[in-house]
């Protein structure tokens, strides 16, 4: 009389909470989950053959338009690949305004992630008030580059200009209200019941499973393995800085949160001792007035907010654009893990498992 | 016994709900004050939007105290355009030394605002000005040039209306 069935769904592509344009294809058994596949391209605008006819200096756009949410992590993948294919010594100011920046910028991927993660199970609040300082953010880059989102904020060799008259003013206003307004996210999220019970133990992904899939990030942070490249392969000025990395070793949604959060702090941390430490001198390094260059491969790895961001450019003879230019894209390496995370479990807690990966679409589908 | 208590007693959400009552009573009891430090949000169209000084608006062409265009057309801009958005045509002109750009097209509409074209002129003949308020209805009106009423290069673009009430 009855029969059980299966039920394939689909999830997106224009679900508000897969973030843009991801489709996951489901096979459910009742509520349960027992199959699941991203289906991803909708994006796709192939950024890598762009940048192969395209100059090294014109390259960086595209790098912005990736990870939109971390732009100035982008860009300082770009720019050290490219320094470390010509050979080319960043003077020690520019190095410090780079990772200045660069934390700024994982304040704000951080902020965005919390805030759409938070709307996506529930909590409409945080949102608000994280895209508020988020807002603050923009505000420091738009001061020191001209632009919030696709900033385009650094140069091969450098920096374009060097810092603007009263952005140290804009950074100790931000810093000071900062750690206050981290305290009322925590207020609102941590101990909450309902944000426990649709997080804690959800969308579980072992540490072996991580390193299997070549998860990064805090993702990879959250199931107890403390590595960064921030660390573990210092670039800009991160060897000169004092930071921890925050692990956890639950490995469920609650674990990303916390993680998330300390980052956060930790960034903090390292914007203050950037502008305490600031040395003096130029910003912009000699350069030929035409790259060209050498046979020549190189793959330059960062920590951007979503997990490893590396850049493969091969150079070819005289020539003024890469031969072949290839982006490993956190988001990309991250999404894989989702099949792991929300196979036999429930449909409602696959949104908390895209939610808790960070993902851009942007930069997934290239 | 203690987890019977925290169900009952639901310290985690009051202590949520504090936050946001601390927000509405600050914004509630200074209503209509202005200067008020936790009023984040502007009246927008009615109060314009400020811009920090660096901001990267639409690309303006710049003349010098004579009147003439500083542009030599030495074509560094059209170059490093990584969209390929200006093109320029050479020409002469009576009494000019350098020459002078009898065409300077610039189509907005596939513009980045990235920049590029400025850091590249040695001349300072262009800057991107501090206009971000760019949409129009018609397409015709992204493409500007030296020429023409209401869409050349050396003025900010006219602004789009709001709404098609505003005629």
């Amino acid at each position: 009389m009855f029969k059980n069935e299966e039920m394939e769904i689909n999830l997106g592509p224009q679900h508000p909470s897969t973030h843009g344009v991801l489709r996951v294809k489901l096979r459910l058994d009742g509520e349960t989950v027992t199959h699941c596949r991203p289906m991803i391209g909708y994006l796709h605008r192939g950024v890598e053959k762009i940048c192969e006819n395209q100059s090294f200096f014109q390259g960086q756009v595209w790098t912005d338009r990736m990870d939109y949410c971390s732009a100035v992590a982008n860009n300082l993948g770009w720019a050290e690949a490219n320094e470390k294919l010509f050979g080319i010594t960043v003077p020690r100011r520019a190095q410090y305004i780079r990772t200045l920046l660069n934390e700024f910028n994982r304040i704000a991927s951080h902020l965005i992630w919390l805030g759409t993660h938070a709307m996506d199970i529930g909590a409409l609040t945080v949102f608000l008030y994280a895209f508020r300082e988020r807002e603050d953010v923009l505000d420091i880059n738009e001061a020191f580059c001209g632009s919030r989102l696709t900033t385009t904020a650094f140069r091969i060799g450098g920096l374009r200009e060097d810092l603007p008259p009263g952005f140290e003013k804009l950074v100790h206003k931000f810093l000071a209200k900062f750690s206050s307004c981290l305290e009322e996210y925590e207020n609102l999220l941590t101990e909450n019941r309902i944000w426990k019970k649709r997080t804690v133990g959800v969308a579980r992904l072992s540490a072996e499973d991580a390193i299997a899939l070549g998860v990064t990030g805090p993702m990879l942070r959250a199931a107890g393995v403390a590595y960064d490249i921030r660390k573990a392969f210092p670039y800009a000025a991160y060897s000169e800085m004092d930071f921890e990395i925050p692990t956890r070793t639950e490995a469920d949604t609650y674990a990303r949160y916390q993680v998330r959060m300390a980052e956060m702090r930790q960034s903090a941390r390292i914007i203050q001792q950037c502008m305490d430490g600031m040395p003096e001198g130029p910003v912009m390094a000699k350069l030929p007035k035409i790259l060209r260059s050498e046979v020549n491969e190189v793959y330059h790895a960062t920590e951007s907010p979503k997990g490893e961001i590396g850049y493969y450019l091969v150079g070819e003879k005289g020539s003024l654009n890469p031969y072949r230019f290839h982006v490993r894209a956190p988001g990309f390496i991250n999404l894989q893990s989702l099949p792991k995370m929300a196979e036999g479990g429930l449909i409602a807690d696959v949104v908390a498992a895209i939610g808790s990966l960070d993902i851009v679409l942007g930069e997934i589908d290239r | 016994m203690n987890k019977f208590l925290r169900t009952l007693i639901p310290a985690d959400i009051a202590k949520g709900l504090s936050v946001t009552g601390k927000h509405f009573s600050q914004v509630f009891f200074t209503a209509n004050r202005r200067k008020v430090p936790f009023h984040i949000v502007s009246e927008y169209p009615e109060v314009p939007a400020k811009v920090q000084p660096r901001f990267r608006g639409r690309l303006t062409l710049l003349k010098d105290e004579q009147g003439e265009i500083k542009c030599v057309c030495c074509l560094a801009c059209e170059k490093i355009c990584p969209t390929q958005v200006i093109t320029i045509e050479k020409g002469k002109k009576e009494g000019r030394k350098m020459p002078f750009p009898v065409r300077y097209d610039f189509e907005m509409e596939r513009c980045i605002f990235c920049e590029f074209c400025v850091e590249s002129c040695g001349f300072d003949s262009i800057i991107l000005n501090h206009q971000f308020e760019l949409a129009a209805y018609n397409r015709e009106d992204f493409s500007l040039g030296t020429e023409g009423l209401g869409q050349n290069m050396f003025e900010p673009s006219h602004v789009g209306k709001f709404s098609v009430a505003d005629d």
